[in-house]
This record gives C-alpha cells, structure tokens and sequence, in this order.
C-alpha cells in the first residue's frame, strides 16, 4: 500500500510534487531503527582554494556562476574560502512564501511582476546594508539564484544588481542556467570594462567561455567541449594560478617592453636620417646606402627583440607565484602607460640626436686617418649606422633582466653580424654596391678614430636611460624592482635550503603513502 | 768538398750570430723599443683665399669676375709659419693642437707629408639630386655603356655622349696651387690621393674623357682626353661626394718637411665659381696623426662625459646618503599592504 501511494506521489506532474511525495515517505518511514549514515562529499579539486586566495591577492575579483543548488554553492564557496565565516551575506532569492503562493494560483502576470518587485527591494536592501557599513572592513559575500537572476538581468535592474554586485568581496550565482552564466559574464565585461575571464570544465559553461574575454577550459572528467571551445585548455583547476600570476604577467611585461622598444629603435633610426637631411638641405638624400636602411629591421636588430618578447623574466616563476601582487602591475597597467611609451619615443630622439651630432662633430673636415683621407659620404653613414646599431642592441641589453645563451647570442650576434654584412656586402662589386664598396675593409676599419667615436657616442648615448634606470630603481622602486633586490640580497643558499626542505619532506609522505598503499593490496 | 765548406760556413755565420745577440746580452745592449709617452700634435693652416684672390676692381661684382675668361685668375700669396700659439691673424689661422712654450725636440714645425686640402663651405654634394647624377656603369666601361639616364642634363652634348657624365663630373674643382719656398718651387704629390679601389675598380682604365666640357656652360676643369679616368685622380676625389656641405678634399701632399719661420708662397688660380651661391673658397694645409687630422672634439666629448658621469654619480650618492632606502625594504609586500578596494 505505501509503495503504490509513493510511486503515485512519484509521478505526479503537479507543483505540489515534492510536499507528495515528502508525505507519502513520511508514512514509509515509521519505526525505524538507525543503523548508521553516509555521506558522499563532492570534493573540490586539489590546491583550489591556494589558487583562489592567491588570486584574490592579486587583485582579481572571483565569482561563481554555478548550476548547483544553493546549499552546495554556499558550501563550496567557503570550502574555497570566497566566503568566510566573518563575511556578511546578502541572499538574492525568489523563494519566499508570497511568490510561491502567486506560483501555485499559476497567475503569470502577477508572479512575474511580484518577483520584479520582491528582486528590486532586495537590492536596493543590500545596497543600503553596503552603504550603511561603509568604512568598517566588514566585506560583504553576494548570493543569488537562478530564478532571481534572470529578473535581476533584465534591463532596469541590471545596472543596480552590478552596482550591488560590484562592491561585495564574492559573488555566488547558484542555479544558473549556461545562458545566464554567459549574461552575467556580458553584463561585468560590458558595464566595468575590465578584462574578464571565464573558467569552466562542463560543457553549460561553453556559453560562458565564449562570452568572456579570455575563456579558460578544464579538460578532463566532464568531457572536452569546454577545453575545445575555450582559448587557453588547462588540465587542472590549480594551474590557472601559474597561467595567470606567472604567465600572464611576464607576458604582459614582455610585450609592453616590446612595443615600447619597438617605438625606440626605430626613432632612434630615422630621426637620424631627418638630422641629416637638416645638412643635405632636406634634398630626399638618405644619410645610408638603401641596404643598409633594408637591413635595418630584418637582421641587425630585430632578432634580441623576438628574445625579450619570448625569453625575457623580471622575476622567476617561484617568486612570481610568492608574490601575487606583481600581478597588479599588469591590472593597473602600469607598465604601458602613456608617460612611459612618450619617454621611450623620447629617448630615441634623444639618441639620435647624441648620435649624429657627436659624428659629426667629431668629424667634421679634418682627416680621419692617418693617411690623410677626409670624410665621406660613404664613410658618415657607416659611422651613424655604427653607432645606431650598437646603441639600439646595448639598450636592450641594459633593458632586459634576463640572460641565457639566446639573448646573448642574438645582441652581440646582431651586432657582429652588421660588421660582416658590411664586409660580404662591400667585396660585390661596385655598380652593385656602389657606396658600399670595400667601406669597412679599406676605410673605416683601419682608422682608430672610427672605432674611438663608435665608443665614446655608444656610452654617451646610453648614458641617459641608465642615469635613469638607476635612479628609478634606488630611489623609487617598482615591485618587481623590490623583488629582485631583495632576492639579490636575501641569503640565497638559506632560501634554496628552505626549498629543499619542503621538497625533501614531499618525497617522504609520498614515499610513506606508497608503502602503505602497498601493503594494503598485499593483504 | 765544396758542399762541406758551405755547410762549414753556413754554421760558422750561425755561430757568429749567436755571439753577436749573446754578446748584446751582456753589453746589455740588445736592440730595443723605446716607447717615450709623448703628445702628438697636428698642425693645421686654414687659408680662405676667394675673397682676397678677387682684384679690388671687381670686388663689387665677384660673379662677373669669375665668369669672365679674360680676366687672368693668377693669386699669390704669402703664408709665413709662425709659432703663435692661440692668436688668430686676419690672413691666415692658425690652429694648434698643443702649445709647447719653449723646448721642442726638434725645430721642424710641421713634419712631412703635409696634405694639401682644398675647403668648400655652403656647397651641398649631398644633394639627392647631385648624388644622382652620375653613371657607375659608364665610369667602368666607357663609351660600351648606353643607358645615360640618371645623368641628365649632362649625358649628351651635341648629339653625343659625355665620358663621364653626370653633374658630378661636370662640376669638377679646378683652382690649382703651387707652392714655393723662396724661388724653389716644392713638389707637390697629386698620386695616390685617390682611395685605391675606387682608383682600382670604380673608374675604368681603358676609359678615357670624351667630349667633356664642351657645352656652353663650363661647370669646371676640363680634362684630359689622353688619360684613363682611373689616373685621373682629382675626377675620382671629387666624385665621392661628401657627407657635408662643409668639406674637404685632398688636393695633394707635399713630402718635405716645413720649419718654424718659414715664408711660403702659394701661386693659385681662383678658377671656381663659388660666388653665385655665397659659398667659400679655403686652403688647408695639415699634418696628420695617428688619430687623424686636428681634432679635440673626441677628447673634449670623453672628458665632458666622463665629468658628467662623476657628477651625476656625485649626485646619486648624496641622494642615497640623505635618503636612504633600507635594502629588500618590506613594506610593499603583500602581506603587509593594506586590503585593496574595488
């Protein structure tokens, strides 16, 4: 008789379906004696809440848009410490007694418009709870759900639910479906303008990698579609705190170095042809032979700049994990600001300049050999582009902090290399390279006066940016500055013990376990 | 017999070298360098001759002198080398790289080979235009060579070609000097003026002048038709053109050695026009070192920079000292920042 009862309550198709079926177990379970409980526990992967406190240490904000229920997305957001026991809630929900009447009369009209209502009065409460607790560190934690969530998405309500959203510490958005998770990922990327980035393993999250500026996908226990629609495939949850805090921060330092570089060396290049042309009576005559200027961007200074925008490390990937607020830099975008790419530009006029002046200064009528030789046009431009190439490649080496066999085979590569081009490009004969001809072989390589002036311009030409440098990095010091130097300073064998301590003591538990797990299959 | 006695004397001449160096061992008289740290120094006379070569009657009106043919272009003057340290004379300058007040070691004032320049100001071979103007092709191959566009106007005259043509050529410098020592004329070498692979593979040697010059604008020397442009060593100075609308160009070098106190007479024709575009004209004879010609740029730069470089690390040292910053200073690390907002 119960079971019948039950299996009715079951099948049921009415709104009262689980009060049924709560009633017919009810008349089930009488008399029973408790033999024990289980219980399964979801866990979260490993390292997921480090990752997400280091993140949240690096300045990033961390919501969660899950299609759980609201009791397991509260658990799981203190179980990755968004949510902390000193946090106050606000709770968005649909699921008070009125609405849930409204529901049961069926009257779409009226629940939509109760809901509307019951949503905006939220809100506006936990605003003024933000408000009035303004100043004290109390953070505020923001729960809603999916029901909730789609009134608090529609247009009147959407710039307030963000202004609320905005200002809480953590937000939780449980129930959602995968096209709400790709709104709210519109709605944060479109109303702050910041750079979002979606994480998810499932394929409901597919919307929301696509939606969100930089998609990351977890391959693995739930399938490929989010690794296969997403712009970065990581393996585990963790690894996005490499991906960002390491990775992306060196990527962010290297390409803005880049461009600003990129900016530099060339200016440096053509400002010194616009000087020549104020003495060549802006005819159009170019101070180097066309080769030389070809050659420019494609072999004497082009490859040190591949080095630093693949190679190039401010600081390693242990401390860059160690000190999550490198990351900041990146968030404040400091290192790309207007001041410092006009300073770049800056130094490259300054540089031309020093070079071409000094040159000619230095030159100007008298023999620069001692067989009595004058200058030339041949040999001006070969002494400009000289110093040109030199200076450019040494910027770089002072610019960048990190030096393997590559960054010095290319710098000092690029540099050798011009003197060879010179040679191979000097010995074709002379229709063909016709200012060009033997210039290095018989004019400028046996005159220490060329090689005396390549020295002396090269240093003073360096000499501002490294005035500069140095200043900065004493007396006003960015983190990564900080950082560097007191990894200089800091005993570096204490630290490497440290490291192996830790190491050491991994390997044994791992070795433990192993034993144990051994001998439990033995038996 | 023969054969030992050449064995025997070959030996005998080893032994006797080994003595010889054995016995400079022990005199203590081996033959050695003797490196003495002394100043080189370079002296250098500028002379700018075109105002004061143009005769007082036409000085009003220097265009038509140069023009004119008729007029005789004949200057003499007279260049005394004295030991004037640092005094500048309306005629002459005279530039010195160090003053030695009194003892030198030896009373030649300017030691040979003295090159002879001549100066050209406010004169643009740097034109794109100018640079333009020549044909490399034709300069190898003579008449064998067709294509004379980049020459223009000056690649045909009169319906046949110009060997070498091209503005370069056409504006080729022509005053002359010669110089004299009392009555005795000093020699003055005008070969191997020339850079040597522009002598040895840039100007032909079967190339020979043909129908230069012969327009009715004469732009400047003429040539001639009997030697092969590769010896032709003031065509090949002039045609590499210079870098500056300053500059100079080596006319020749005179192989003997110049005294303190002695009157020099430069005869020169003042044949270049250089009055219609305001340029000038200068005469520049020099020594040279091993650095070069004079030249304190290079070491007043090294000095300037090395004295800003002590000054500005001066600077940074007083800064440090009053504003010391505590190495691998920790207040700006995480942990100890306060919670960031928003």
């Amino acid at each position: 008789m119960g079971e019948e009862e039950f299996l009715e309550a079951q099948t049921s198709v009415s709104s009262d379906r689980d009060a049924l079926v709560d009633a017919a177990a009810d008349k089930i379970e009488r008399d029973l004696i408790l033999l024990g409980a289980t219980a399964v526990e979801d866990k979260l992967q490993k390292g997921v809440p480090e990752c997400i406190d280091k993140l949240a240490n690096a300045g990033i904000k961390v919501w969660v848009i899950t299609g759980d229920k609201m009791e397991t997305a509260i658990n799981i957001g203190y179980a990755c410490s968004l949510l902390r026991e000193d946090m106050q809630q606000i709770v968005i929900t649909l699921d008070s007694p009125e609405i849930n009447d409204l529901e049961k009369k069926g009257d779409k009209e009226a629940v939509a418009k109760a809901s509307s209502a019951s949503i905006t009065n939220q809100i506006k409460e936990g605003k003024h709870q933000l408000s009035s607790s303004e100043g004290s560190s109390v953070s505020f934690g923001l729960i809603i759900d999916g029901k909730s969530l789609s009134f608090a998405l529609s247009e009147n309500l959407e710039n307030s639910f963000l202004d609320l959203a905005i200002n809480c510490a953590s937000v939780i958005c449980c129930r959602s479906t995968p096209k709400q998770k790709a709104l709210v990922t519109r709605l944060v990327k479109k109303c702050t303008g910041r750079t979002t980035l979606a994480i998810g393993d499932g394929a409901n999250d597919v919307g929301m990698l696509q939606e969100a500026d930089i998609g990351v996908g977890i391959s693995g226990v739930e399938g490929m579609q989010a690794a296969m629609s997403s712009d970065f495939a990581i393996a585990q949850f963790r690894f996005l705190e490499r991906l960002l805090l390491v990775h992306g921060h060196w990527c962010y330092r290297r390409i803005a170095l880049m461009i600003c570089y990129f900016f530099y060396k060339n200016i440096a290049f053509g400002f010194t042809l616009f000087w020549f042309e104020t003495h060549a009576s802006f005819s159009g005559q170019p101070a180097y032979n066309d080769w030389y200027m070809s050659f420019y961007n494609v072999f004497f200074t082009s490859l040190p700049v591949i080095a630093l925008g693949v190679f190039d490390q401010d600081v390693s990937a242990r401390l860059c994990l160690k000190y999550p607020m490198l990351y900041l830099e990146g968030v404040h975008d400091i290192l790309f600001s207007w001041p410092r790419i006009l300073g770049w530009m800056l130094n490259g006029i300054l540089s031309s300049m020093i070079i071409f002046f000094f040159t000619t200064s230095s030159v100007i009528h008298q023999a620069f050999r001692q067989d009595g030789q004058v200058l030339d046009f041949e040999v001006l431009g070969v002494m400009i582009y000289t110093c040109v190439v030199w200076t450019v490649n040494c910027q770089m080496a002072i610019s960048i902090n990190y030096f393997t066999w590559i960054q010095h085979f290319f710098i000092w590569g690029s540099i050798a290399f011009w003197y060879a081009f010179l040679v191979m490009y000097g010995a074709i004969s002379p229709i063909i390279s016709t200012t060009a001809y033997q210039v290095l072989v018989e004019a400028c390589a046996l005159s220490p006066f060329y090689w005396l002036a390549t020295l002396l311009i090269v240093v003073s030409t360096l000499l501002p940016y490294f005035m500069y440098r140095a200043f900065q990095t004493e007396f006003n010091p960015m983190i990564h500055d900080i950082i560097q130097r007191r990894r200089l300073e800091s005993s570096e064998e204490e630290e490497a013990s440290v490291e192996l301590f830790f190491q050491h003591k991994e390997k044994i538990a791992s070795v433990k376990k192993l034993r144990e797990q051994e001998t439990l299959l033995s038996k | 017999m023969r054969d030992l006695f050449m064995d025997e004397f070959a030996v005998s001449l080893l032994v006797q070298e080994l003595g010889l160096i054995i016995y400079q061992f022990t005199q203590q008289n081996l033959p050695a360098c003797k490196p003495v740290l002394s100043p080189v120094w370079v002296v250098q006379i500028v002379y700018r001759y075109d105002v004061e070569c143009v005769p007082a009657l036409y000085r009003s009106n220097k265009l038509a002198y140069i023009k004119d043919n008729s007029i005789p272009k004949n200057c003499s003057k007279s260049l005394k080398i004295r030991w004037l340290p640092l005094e500048l004379k309306i005629c002459f300058q005279l530039v010195f790289m160090r003053d030695a007040h009194g003892f030198l070691a030896n009373s030649k004032l300017m030691k040979a080979p003295i090159y002879i320049y001549y100066q050209l100001d406010n004169y643009y071979q740097n034109h794109r235009r100018y640079v333009k103007s020549r044909s490399d092709r034709q300069l190898l191959h003579g008449l064998k060579h067709h294509d004379l566009s980049s020459c223009a106007p000056e690649d045909f005259n009169h319906g046949l070609p110009v060997v070498p043509c091209g503005l370069i050529a056409w504006s080729l410098f022509n005053d002359t000097y010669s110089f004299f020592r009392g009555i005795d004329e000093m020699k003055v070498n005008r070969k191997n003026i020339a850079w040597k692979s522009d002598r040895d593979h840039k100007f032909g040697k079967q190339v020979y002048p043909f129908n230069f010059q012969n327009g009715t604008l004469s732009g400047g020397a003429h040539l001639d038709p009997k030697i092969p442009l590769s010896d032709q060593e003031d065509l090949i100075v002039w045609m590499r053109t210079s870098a500056l609308p300053t500059f100079r160009k080596l006319y020749g070098r005179i192989e003997e050695d110049l005294d303190a106190d002695d009157i020099i007479t430069v005869k020169l024709l003042n044949n270049y026009n250089t009055y219609s575009f305001t340029g000038s004209k200068k005469l520049v004879l020099s020594t040279s070192s091993w650095l070069g010609g004079h030249n304190n740029f290079l070491g007043m730069a090294c000095i300037s920079v090395g004295v800003s470089f002590i000054f500005v690390a001066f600077v940074f040292m007083l800064i440090h000292v009053k504003n010391p910053r505590p190495y691998g200073d920790t207040t700006n690390l995480s942990w100890n920042w306060k919670p960031m907002s928003g």
